[in-house]
């Protein structure tokens, strides 16, 4: 598998999550959450302390992470969100609200990273996670494991969506909240479960990049407009639409600055966000609902019409 | 078993409702009826916990419910259907029919979805198909499926016969009447199909611009032929009115 490839599955899976968590709390509760800039730079911290004191590989300490994530998700709802939308608060406040948390995550990673220096004498403001990856298969073992990971989430968070009572609920109180409060479900359980599956996701997907790029206290800053770009070519309408917008955009960085690189010379890398930008631009001209509005079906059931036509 | 009183409501500071006092009393049909933006649904959601109460009480089994919020009412025996959204398009009739049991056992939800494909036979057909490809009669029939799955005490049901084919719109009234003569349960009906509802109804209110204009028995209302052609665009064909018989369910009586 080339260089490129391997760090862009690696990053791609990563911005998937991050992606698919701002997806899925905004179609649940309204909120484009800024915070998710600062949970993915603690899943990194999470895993890079791991590492860093007890040995092993970033892997293990994944579901730390994710229960790390969960709490954070789970402040960020009870300290703010509830209280803004127990009072309908328009979305730019609640986005707003975000943003303040996330700064406030970026206070306490920056005292962290501090911390770690000054009690354990590391290094924690430029850290490059791959140094403690190991080969598979004659790969980078990150390259083919959190591709996996990724999907396994994805399976996992379909199947509680479409398989369980709760799941169930969630996707009614999502698509009526009216209708599901009529039903006797209580919206204020299905928003909470909600900030802990995306504060897990976020912190997870953090901590995938940080295997492909170097890890920095304002790794998640820099990143987030590409995170919101993957949602955003999702559509915001589906979960499944933001994990995969998440996913084309980080490919698309990496095939993209490899490849104009190779033509135009180094340059280029300066401007390596502009590549996946334009991509969701362009698709959106082309499918202003994303995504989630391309008429996959149709599109397949012509391609098989002209099929026959031509037969 | 339902109490209103001085009721005064709207949606954050518009005011829909002024001063209203409606009761509607137990294994009974109470019909809300009134032009277009007289607070009929507001009413509704008012008691719902959707609409915001402004001053006033609204009591259920002779307990205050005022600011209750929504999931505790379903939980406390009170059946909501809406007039828009009254399904969730996206998920399949069976899945409907189990968020409207979201508060039974799997065991007791399984069971009562299986009495309402016998009563509405043709949410059975459909069983697996989203709710969204329904027509509009059939998510009638399973917006009404998914009030009863919950055992209501108190149904309150908003223009059930909107968009409705006048002879669907027609069984869909007496599946109503059935809830009540069969099942004993109260309802507290909204209805633009005004004539015949009142027909089916026990008490009426006439609701115009917020405000009770007439209170009473439902088939008096009937007799009252400058209010219906006024409000509810039911010609005065007095004779007509006057003759006019409460129906009673096939095997009711």
């Amino acid at each position: 598998m080339a260089p490129w490839m391997a760090s862009g599955l690696i990053y791609a899976s990563g911005l998937a999550l991050t992606a698919g968590s701002i997806t899925l709390l905004y179609i649940v509760t309204r909120t484009f959450n800024f915070a998710v800039a600062s949970m993915a730079t603690f899943g990194f911290y999470i895993a890079y302390t791991g590492v860093a004191l007890y040995g092993g590989t970033p892997y293990q300490f994944y579901p730390l992470v994710i229960i790390f994530g969960s709490i954070l998700g789970l402040i960020c709802y009870y300290g703010l969100n509830r209280h803004l939308l127990r009072r309908e608060a328009a979305e730019i406040t609640l986005m707003m609200s975000t943003l303040g948390y996330d700064l406030l995550l970026l206070s306490f990673i920056q005292m962290y990273a501090d911390f770690l220096t000054h009690e354990y004498r590391l290094f924690p403001r430029r850290v490059t996670l791959n140094v403690y990856d190991f080969e598979l298969f004659g790969e980078r073992a990150a390259a083919i494991i959190l591709p996996i990971i990724a999907v396994v989430v994805l399976t996992g968070l379909h199947m509680f969506l479409t398989k369980t009572k709760f799941g169930v609920a969630m996707r009614a109180t999502i698509e009526n909240p009216v209708l599901s409060g009529a039903s006797g479900i209580n919206p204020d359980r299905v928003y909470m479960v909600s900030w802990i599956i995306g504060g897990g996701m976020a912190t997870l997907g953090g901590a995938f990049m940080a295997m492909a790029m170097t890890g920095t206290p304002t790794m998640g800053m820099f990143t987030i407009p590409l995170m919101f770009a993957g949602a955003i070519l999702g559509g915001l309408t589906s979960i499944y639409g933001g994990i995969l917008g998440g996913f084309m955009i980080g490919m698309t960085e990496y095939a993209g600055i490899f490849t104009l690189s190779q033509q135009l010379g180094p340059w280029v890398l300066g401007y390596r966000m502009g590549i996946p930008l334009m991509l969701m631009a362009a698709t959106l001209l082309l499918f202003p609902r994303g995504l989630a509005g391309i008429p996959l079906m149709k599109i397949l059931r012509s391609l098989g019409g002209s099929k026959r036509g031509e037969s | 078993m339902l109490k209103v009183n001085n009721l005064s409501a709207g949606y954050g500071k518009l005011q829909v409702l002024y001063d209203l006092n409606i009761e509607a009393p137990a294994k009974g049909i109470t019909v809300v009826v009134g032009p277009n933006g007289a607070g009929k649904t507001t009413l509704l959601a008012s008691v719902m916990g959707i609409a915001k109460v402004h001053s006033g009480e609204i009591m259920f089994e002779d307990i205050s419910i005022t600011g209750d919020l929504t999931h505790n009412l379903a939980k406390k025996g009170i059946s909501y259907v809406p007039q828009m959204g009254n399904v969730f398009a996206e998920l399949s009739v069976m899945d409907n029919l189990n968020m409207a049991g979201y508060l039974m056992s799997r065991d007791e939800a399984k069971e009562k979805a299986d009495q309402m494909t016998e009563i509405f036979p043709v949410l059975k057909k459909f069983i697996r198909r989203s709710a969204g490809t329904l027509s509009g009669g059939e998510r009638r029939m399973l917006a009404i499926a998914m009030g009863l799955m919950k055992n209501p005490k108190l149904m309150l049901l908003d223009e059930l016969s909107t968009d409705l084919a006048p002879i669907i719109a027609e069984k869909v009234m007496m599946e109503v009447a059935r809830l009540r003569d069969d099942l004993g349960i109260t309802i507290l009906m909204v209805e633009q199909m005004a004539k015949r509802a009142l027909e089916v109804g026990d008490t009426a209110y006439l609701l115009v611009s917020g405000e009770v204009r007439y209170s009473g028995k439902a088939g008096d209302l009937l007799n009252e032929p400058e209010l219906c052609s006024m409000y509810l665009g039911i010609k005065a064909d007095t004779d007509e009115i006057a003759s006019v018989e409460k129906p009673t369910v096939e095997g009711s009586e």
